[in-house]
């Protein structure tokens, strides 16, 4: 599985800083397509930052600039100054640690992102949120009530409708932010096995705190400290031997 | 043998502490009374006083005519022999005072007496001032001038009061203009530049210097605004006393109040919504309009209440720009071109009741017109700011979030 | 909620059975090839301990990752532990099969043919009598059975002390080759082992089981 894929995204000597802070030191890996990778790794070490790069979701920070290196989806370098930010985004989907469902019906979060693009056909709307909501095994619980609120949901829901909306524009990529940092563990495990059938079809990339969920999530596993990437290499073998003393002492619980 | 009870370690103790609390809590709930009280004894006293002009007892109840008319000059005429008896025991109850000031302390008598007499000319004044009222004619400037024959000079006694008869249509429309086209304006300039500081801006001396020019214009004294006004829209564009000129002067007063209030408003919508929309492939505009500018809403109509209140009760900067003290034609009479309706003067209500209470002798002729004004003026400032409240209501329900 | 791991667990399971099924058959098919003087069964028994060896290290190295991975608890972890133990248990039975084989190739290449069988057929049916039930306890989660298979173990002991005293009593009588006789004593030793190891089985059964 893991070798015959081919890369869809290319780090190369990517630095990355906010001001003069660095934030990101030389950064260099392949992401697969249609794996989980995931980015694990203590607080502050710039995981969720390297993951918003992928979408660009930094250039919203004022800030946040490139130093050097680049980032390759698709053989494209998207931080060139031809990108289109907006289709960037089609194509690398997000999803958020805070949940956050718009304040609309659920049907209206699942078509928000085709009545921006200007789809406006009800049959191809219907389809598309049907389509999504089975996809994120939200279908059976909310079809009788797509026309009410989306708060109205328990936590757990919420998020998957996130990954629902996030779905309907059709991305290549997911990027997941913490997505289950917020819910309880039979939501979390929903998630978790949502993410696991959604891998046949999209490359995830996923950032969270717990180990556990990465070694149980993921195909790959990298490991960031302090901006640097100590390790990166297949989930089994991150875990059950290491070769880097830091990545050991961290997944050991001895890190501090 | 009794054993002594286990002390409850939670229980109350007396304690100056606690005294203190109370009293602290008193005092606050005391000021808050003494506000309401204020605030009621001026609505009570001006709806009171108001509603003898404005309402009637015949049915529909409402003086249509009071609320509609143009103001005119009111004629009246008292039954002279009444007014001139009053005259007389007027003259006799001010020399009767002066002979008691004049007495002695001792002399308790003479004293009692004056008192006495006093007493029974005030008394029989009373019962002539009855008759007088009875006995009197009122005409506005209509009503007289479809007399065939004024009342006769010998039997009545006539004088006349500017503003007293008719009633104040004019200045409604007036006001009801003015501050719908001055809160148009403003809502539009101010939202658009709550979106820009909002959203757009970025973090800096510039944006800190912005923010300061903003507040210093709230503080400016609206009297500064009038003459303002009529420097730049009045002489130096050209437009003379107009509505227009007033619309633009009311709404740069207003545009503090609602720039800070939008403003908070859009930045109370949790920045997830923008993140989640812009994460989907929308654009920045797209995202704002789709996604914080609805749920922004009930706080930017919330701020318009409060620049409704700081604009339609103002006098200063309309004094000059904008308002008449007469005018006889309707602002839509006598048009020659369309264009022409924004660039006419209007009667306006806060200017209306300056006049009517500065410029007239204060009187019971007077009194009614004045309170009358007043109240029909709290009613529409109510009006606007109640209409407002409720399209915030169903804008919320509409977007709540 | 199934989870799409806990395949995981399914398939160890699968792999203690195998192990367990597979010393079983290597056991029983050295002590035939010593009862009916058979070589090929023999070889066939040391053929199976190779593979027995092979499924412990398979078995080993699935416990450790499922356990790094996937963070098991309670019933699972036990499962795990008993996972590793048995597997053990079951790779030393391997090797006393294997040594029982190496054994009767021995005496068969010496004397030609077994003379003295003494209790070795008694022990043998009880011996894998006990491990069949080992692993019938372990599939159907039977908590008698197992006390059961923890009894029979001292039968199995005495018949070898009754082994053990037989054969060095007809050392000194003489008559048959006195290394075929020391040999017979330690295939007795060897069954008696097997015995001990299903023992073990039962014992780690109950812990499954009952976390005690």
């Amino acid at each position: 599985m893991t070798d015959e894929n081919k890369p869809i995204i290319e780090i190369r000597n990517f630095d990355f800083a906010y001001g003069d802070a660095q934030a990101l030191f030389d950064i260099n890996m392949d992401i697969r397509e249609k794996e989980v990778t995931s980015f694990i790794g203590p607080s502050g070490c710039g995981k969720s930052t390297f993951l918003r790069c992928f979408n660009r979701m930094n250039d919203l920070i004022d800030i946040a600039n490139i130093k050097g290196g680049e980032i390759k989806i698709s053989d494209i370098n998207i931080y060139d100054k031809e990108v289109d930010v907006i289709e960037l985004r089609k194509h690398v989907g997000m999803v958020f640690q805070k949940s956050n469902p718009f304040p609309k019906s659920i049907y209206d979060n699942i078509a928000y992102g085709l009545r921006i693009q200007g789809i406006k056909q009800k049959s191809v709307l219907d389809g598309v949120v049907e389509e999504c909501l089975r996809g994120a095994a939200l279908w059976d619980e909310v079809k009788d009530r797509l026309n009410e609120s989306a708060l109205g949901m328990s936590g757990g829901q919420q998020q998957r409708l996130c990954i629902a909306r996030a779905l309907a524009v059709k991305p290549k990529i997911l990027l997941m932010d913490e997505p289950c940092s917020a819910l309880d563990p039979i939501a979390t495990a929903k998630v978790e096995e949502l993410i696991h059938q959604l891998k046949k079809q999209y490359t995830i990339i996923i950032v969270t705190h717990s180990m556990q969920q990465a070694a149980r999530v993921s195909d790959k596993t990298a490991f960031f400290y302090l901006g640097k990437l100590i390790e990166f290499g297949k989930t089994d073998d991150i875990f059950m031997n290491p070769t880097d003393p830091q990545t050991e002492a961290y997944i050991s619980g001895r890190f501090g | 043998m009794s054993e002594k009870p286990a002390t409850n370690i939670f229980s109350k103790k007396p304690s100056r502490q606690a005294l203190f609390e109370t009293c602290v809590s008193t005092f606050f709930r005391l000021a808050t009374y003494l506000v309401i009280i204020a605030a009621g004894y001026l609505f009570v006293n001006i709806a009171y006083n108001g509603s003898k002009a404005v309402f009637t007892t015949k049915a529909p109840f409402i003086n249509i005519d009071f609320l509609t008319q143009k103001p005119q000059t009111l004629h009246v005429y008292e039954p002279k022999e009444v007014t001139t008896e009053q005259q007389k025991i007027n003259a006799e109850i001010l020399s009767t005072k002066a002979k008691r000031n004049a007495l002695g302390s001792g002399e308790k008598a003479q004293r009692a007496e004056y008192e006495a007499h006093i007493e029974s000319l005030e008394e029989r004044y009373d019962i002539l001032d009855e008759q007088r009222v009875e006995g009197r004619l009122m005409f506005s400037d209509s009503e007289y001038r479809q007399l065939d024959e004024t009342p006769s000079e010998e039997l009545f006694k006539y004088s006349n009061y500017a503003y007293s008869g008719g009633g104040i249509g004019p200045a409604i429309i007036g006001t009801c203009l003015l501050v719908t086209g001055s809160i148009a304006i403003a809502l539009t300039l101010g939202v658009l530049c709550a979106v820009y500081l909002s959203e757009y801006s970025q973090a800096g001396k510039m944006l800190q210097l912005i923010r300061l020019s903003i507040m210093n214009l709230s503080g400016v004294p609206s009297i500064v605004f009038g003459l303002f006004g009529f420097g730049m829209f009045v002489l130096f564009f050209g437009w003379g006393v107009s509505m227009i000129a007033g619309w633009f002067t009311l709404a740069i007063m207003a545009l503090p109040i609602i720039i800070t209030a939008s403003e908070e408003s859009m930045r109370a919508i949790p920045k997830g919504f923008r993140e989640g929309s812009l994460a989907l492939g929308a654009s920045k505009w797209t995202s704002i309009r789709t996604n914080v500018l609805p749920y922004a809403l009930p706080g930017i109509l919330t701020s318009s209440i409060m620049g409704i209140a700081r604009v339609a009760g103002e006098t200063a900067p309309i004094m000059f720009t904008a308002a008449f003290a007469l005018r006889d034609q309707l602002p839509w009479e006598g048009l020659k071109e369309p264009t022409d309706f924004f660039f006419q003067g209007v009667m306006a209500l806060p200017y209306h009741i300056y006049v009517v209470s500065a410029k007239i002798p204060q009187n019971e002729y007077t009194r009614n017109m004045q309170y009358g004004a007043a109240f029909v003026f709290l009613f529409i400032v109510g009006f606007f700011a109640l209409s407002s409240i409720i399209l915030r209501v169903k804008i919320r329900k509409k977007y709540k979030w | 909620m199934n989870r799409y791991f806990h395949h995981e667990l399914h398939d160890l399971r699968s792999m203690l059975i195998l192990i367990a099924e597979k010393a079983n058959e290597a056991g029983r098919l050295a002590v035939e090839g010593f009862l009916s003087s058979d070589l090929e069964k023999t070889q066939h028994a040391v053929k199976l301990d190779d593979e027995i060896d092979a499924l412990e290290i398979a078995i080993d190295r699935a416990s450790v990752r499922y356990i790094t991975l996937r963070s098991p608890v309670s019933s699972d972890v036990r499962l795990i532990f008993v996972a590793i133990k048995a597997s053990h248990d079951l790779e030393r039975a391997g090797d006393e099969a294997h040594s029982i084989a190496k054994r009767t190739r021995n005496i068969l290449t010496r004397d030609g043919s077994v003379q003295n069988k003494v209790e070795i057929e008694a022990m043998s049916k009880l011996a894998f009598g006990m491990m069949k039930d080992a692993i019938n306890c372990f599939l159907e989660e039977d908590l008698d059975l197992a006390e059961s298979i923890i009894e029979q173990d001292k039968e199995v002991d005495r018949l070898n002390k009754e082994n053990f005293k037989n054969l060095s009593m007809a050392l000194r009588d003489g008559g048959i080759d006195p290394a075929t006789q020391i040999e017979t004593i330690l295939i007795s030793k060897s069954i008696e082992r097997i015995a001990d190891h299903a023992k073990n089985l039962a014992e780690e059964v109950i812990y499954l089981l009952t976390g005690e």
